[in-house]
């Protein structure tokens, strides 16, 4: 811990606000909530590496589907996002206003364009015949990735609410700046949560001809 | 609450805080490069496992590098990071039990169709 730390502990029996370790056990807990839905979809590829069949009966495999241009833009929107919140943050607990929003505001619009990528993409991936029902790889990718967006999408839900509320004159000193701090953190959780997403999901499948999981023949030992 | 109701920050605190904004600055442009250098790395001509391993230890410093810095862990109480640590040590070991359990590579996947 840090001398700033020390010097700024909250009067709790923890030496933390309540606010913020409640949030850190949350994000613990979405963890293990992520790291189902990862190991879910890393099982399923490795046992149907094969992809899925599209409309008129083809065999697909994802690596034609993906589109690795636009998935490395949108991770490095979010990426970026992270780092204007950080300064939000940054700029709350200097009690800078006017650059707290300005931050805020380029993050809620990273996050917008970031939704907009997944939108983009999902709506392909259906036309090329990828659905959550015709596979394993269709189920296991749109829940992981849905889930995901989801999340994003509550974090600028929230920090459009905050981004008005600052107009209010409410969200001021050290109550306000822990407020933010505490959306923040939410916001950085969504970022490292797609880091791994990235790799796991999208990069391991341009390695090899068929990505990682081989070209699709049954694993079954007859 | 409004902030003229609150004490201003005092001048080690908005030191601290310039420093911190320095740091943001260099971890945003080090996440920028390794996300880019992981999508070179796909494309060339390594074995799968060197570049499985690359990307795993690549990904694992930003997940680290974000978690430190951006979310403040360094900074803060120790049990901020043990609290979490929880949570992401138990979400690897349901991967690395469902492995175990599913030993993937004689699994009879005739099962699920």
């Amino acid at each position: 811990m840090s001398d700033t730390a020390a010097a700024h502990e909250a009067p709790t029996s923890t030496g933390i606000e309540h606010k913020k370790l409640i949030m850190w056990l949350f994000l613990a807990s979405d963890c293990m909530f992520f790291g189902t839905l990862i190991s879910t979809h890393l099982l399923y590829r490795k046992l149907f590496p094969a992809g899925f069949t599209d409309a008129e009966g083809h065999q697909r495999f994802i690596q034609n589907l993906f589109n690795i241009e636009l998935t490395s833009f949108s991770t490095f929107i979010l990426l970026m996002s992270s780092f204007l919140m950080a300064l939000a943050v940054s700029a709350m607990h200097k009690g800078q206003i006017k650059s707290f929003r300005r931050n805020v505001l380029g993050v809620i619009f990273f996050g917008v364009i970031f939704l907009g990528c997944q939108v983009y993409e999902f709506t392909h991936f259906y036309h090329q015949g990828l659905t959550i029902q015709n596979s394993v790889l269709g189920s296991t990718f749109y829940v992981l990735t849905g889930t995901h967006g989801t999340h994003v999408a509550i974090g600028v839900l929230w920090l459009i609410l905050m981004y008005f509320y600052s107009f209010t004159g409410k969200l001021g000193g050290h109550v306000g700046a822990l407020d933010v701090e505490i959306a923040g953190l939410y916001w950085h959780f969504v970022d490292i949560v797609w880091i791994i997403i990235f790799t796991a999901v999208y990069l391991v499948e341009y390695l090899g001809p068929n990505g990682i999981w081989g070209t699709g023949l049954p694993a079954v030992a007859q | 609450m409004s902030s003229s109701h609150e004490a201003a920050p005092s001048p080690d605190f908005l030191a601290e805080e310039v420093r911190r904004y320095h740091h943001f600055i260099v971890l945003a442009l080090w996440l920028a490069v390794v996300t880019g250098a992981e999508i070179v790395l796909i494309f060339l001509p390594i074995p799968v496992a060197a570049v499985l391993t690359i990307l795993t230890l690549m990904s694992a410093g930003k997940f680290f590098a974000v978690i430190l810095w951006f979310m403040h862990l360094i900074y803060d109480k120790r049990l901020l990071f043990w609290c979490f640590f929880a949570g992401l040590a138990l979400a690897f070991a349901t991967y690395a039990a469902l492995i175990m359990l599913f030993s993937v590579d004689r699994i009879d996947t005739r099962w699920f169709s």
